[in-house]
């Protein structure tokens, strides 16, 4: 077993690098976060009819997403149960069965086991079926679309899993139709640790205007003019804020900024501000802020997406020192067909695999992680103690809210319940500081910083 | 590509030839603002499409323009991603990295319309960085060339490239 006492220091606000390399800490993760945690699966955009599947990975397993005959979505092991070999190896489709190339059991769209060659004269007929489906995933559910999946029966329901995050995220997500996610995702490779992107798109403001500056002088616009060759005008203390949520899912906001990276922006925000009445009259005016803001933001544990900047992704861990990296577009279904087209063609450019702001990123998140390998380097600690103190409870605002854009609120947030589940033995240990966690972890007198009159 | 595959003459499949190895040249010494204003026509279609691992069963349509894309470019966008790499900012090309395109099996044929070149070649690019940091990528490409008074310019390229999982971290370098 880890010893976890030496991973993360909640005080000092810091991490052991040890956490970004060692196999058995990734190995733990694998087990207890990943094993444990519902994990983004796809959207049901992508795979509307019966008899539609998606292929994906949940941690290193691979799983096949499928649409069943009366609508509802199951998930199960990419592996036949007789001797192991992959029964699907198209990204997705429409289909019947999944026949393994092996020996050809055939799976139903249900994974059950529909087909044995020579059944009666081979097995005699005593093949339990049943006991030999593809391995279900224990929980499948979505979140207005967003399908997820988790292996643990004792999880909590999905809305619950999202919980604080779920209030944020209604603000896009059951607005303008709902969102949804288009096309078919991009892939690239990253020699990285899962947690790297991840807390990247948690909470990083800090790094956007140095990465990014040369993409951001030629897109121009309020971020390319704030920290342009002039710089220094940016108005911190009205920017933005930070949010943790109960089970690590966070972001930061930047207000008024969603089409900050749109090299045109005029035809999204008018959409936005179309939109922005419904939302105001669903959720009320702190959810109008949110929806036209931009926001950077990742589901714990390895699930990440821009919000204005409309690009999606997933982390796929690859042992402790790779990721796959999933891209896809995310819309909202009121938009027009031109709209979508334009906004996926933006963020496509700007996070896709060729995309001006994602090369900046994927060189740091590779040696952020590769420095590592020194035993000496190792020993050290990764620092995220931007604004600790100016964060806690708000009034109108769920969660934990941190005073600034540029802070790491939500990087904390993220390590405090990375550790949490990485300690709990199973989720009866993780709900038992359900009510208490935000004064475990700041105190009983934190409050978060963001005055109630920032509403617009 | 609709045209009829007869070869054309010897001239002129090696002045296409000789184009694609002064593109290659161009690329490999870093004079992208060179390439895109000397071989590249203002009305260029630069199209990278994402394709999926489908079943040899599964009749839905092949990626088009009108789908997401890798790069889907017109010429303000391949002069926007110039203007970022020109302005010196670009952290990661600092030291600069390294990069070497090999074109082979060349193809040229005549387009329907008389001033245009329909041209297949394969590619086979080497990028390294840093210290051991190295990729290679292998593909084909699909351009129609005009034949202009001063010589060819790319009106459309489609790269299409051989593999599913872009086994690199980025892409963000001219095909």
């Amino acid at each position: 077993m880890v010893n976890l006492d030496k991973l993360i220091d909640h005080d000092k606000a810091v991490q052991s690098k040890a956490i970004f390399w060692d196999q058995e800490v990734y190995d733990q993760e694998m087990d207890n976060i990943f094993g444990r945690s519902w994990l983004f699966l796809t959207h049901e955009s992508q795979i509307p009819e019966p008899g539609d599947f998606f292929t994906t990975f949940m941690g290193e397993d691979p799983v096949i997403v499928a649409r069943q005959q009366d609508g509802s979505v199951k998930a199960f092991i990419n592996s036949c149960t007789h001797r192991g070999n992959q029964v699907c190896h198209a990204d997705s489709g429409n289909t019947r069965s999944f026949v393994c190339n092996y020996h050809g059991w055939a799976f139903g769209l249900d994974g059950r086991l529909a087909g044995v060659p020579l059944e009666a004269e081979v097995y005699f007929n005593n093949l339990d079926k049943e006991s030999v489906a593809l391995r279900q995933v224990a929980q499948v559910d979505d979140y207005r679309g967003f399908i997820f999946g988790c292996f643990d029966s004792e999880a909590p329901p999905l809305a619950e899993w999202l919980g604080e995050m779920a209030w944020y995220m209604d603000s896009w997500a059951n607005s303008g139709g709902g969102a949804e996610l288009i096309g078919t995702p991009m892939k690239t490779i990253l020699k990285c640790n899962w947690k790297v992107p991840t807390e990247n798109f948690i909470g990083d403001g800090y790094h956007i205007t140095w990465t990014h500056i040369a993409a951001l002088q030629v897109i121009g616009g309020p971020l390319g003019e704030a920290f342009g060759p002039g710089g220094g005008s940016i108005p911190f203390e009205d920017m933005g804020a930070q949010i943790t949520t109960r089970h690590g899912h966070g972001f930061g906001v930047i207000w008024d900024a969603s089409a900050l990276i749109h090299r045109d922006p005029q035809n999204y925000v008018e959409f936005q501000q179309q939109t922005l009445p419904e939302v105001i009259e669903k959720q009320g005016e702190w959810a109008g802020k949110m929806y036209m803001g931009h926001w950077n933001a990742s589901i714990f544990p390895n699930c990440s997406f821009l919000y204005g900047t409309n690009t999606f992704k997933v982390w796929h861990p690859r042992g402790p020192h790779e990721i796959e990296v999933w891209t896809w577009s995310l819309v909202q279904k009121n938009m027009s067909p031109e709209l979508k087209r334009q906004v996926q063609k933006e963020a496509i450019m700007s996070f896709g695999t060729a995309g001006t702001l994602e090369s900046d990123d994927g060189e740091n998140m590779e040696t952020c992680t590769r420095t590592n390998r020194g035993n000496q380097t190792r020993k050290g600690t990764m620092n995220s103690s931007m604004g600790v103190g100016v964060e806690g409870p708000h009034p109108e605002l769920p969660g934990v809210v941190g005073s600034s854009f540029i802070g790491e609120t939500s990087y904390r947030g993220f390590y405090r319940f990375w550790d949490e589940m990485m300690r709990a033995s199973d989720w009866s240990a993780v709900r038992s500081n359900d009510e208490t966690w935000i004064e475990r972890w700041l105190g009983a007198d934190a409050v978060s910083q963001v005055p109630s009159s920032k509403v617009a | 590509m609709d045209q009829q595959e007869a070869p054309v003459s010897m001239e002129l499949a090696y002045q296409v030839e000789q184009f694609y190895f002064r593109e290659a040249r161009l690329m490999n010494q870093r004079k992208q603002r060179q390439w895109l204003e000397t071989m590249v026509h203002e009305d260029v279609h630069y199209w990278l499409p994402i394709t999926e691992v489908r079943m040899a069963r599964d009749k839905r349509p092949a990626p088009t323009p009108e789908d997401g894309a890798i790069y889907n470019d017109n010429y303000g966008d391949l002069d926007d991603r110039i203007k970022r790499l020109e302005t010196g900012l670009v952290w990661m090309e600092d030291p600069p990295s390294k990069i070497r395109h090999l074109i082979s099996n060349v193809e040229v044929y005549e387009a329907d319309q008389p001033d245009q070149l329909c041209v297949y070649s394969n590619f086979h690019i080497y990028r390294n960085r840093r210290q051991r940091d190295e990729t290679n990528l292998i593909g084909g490409r699909e351009d129609v060339l005009l034949r202009e008074q001063d010589g060819f310019k790319i009106l459309k390229r489609k790269i299409n490239l051989d593999m599913r999982v872009v086994l690199d971290k980025n892409l963000y370098f001219f095909f």
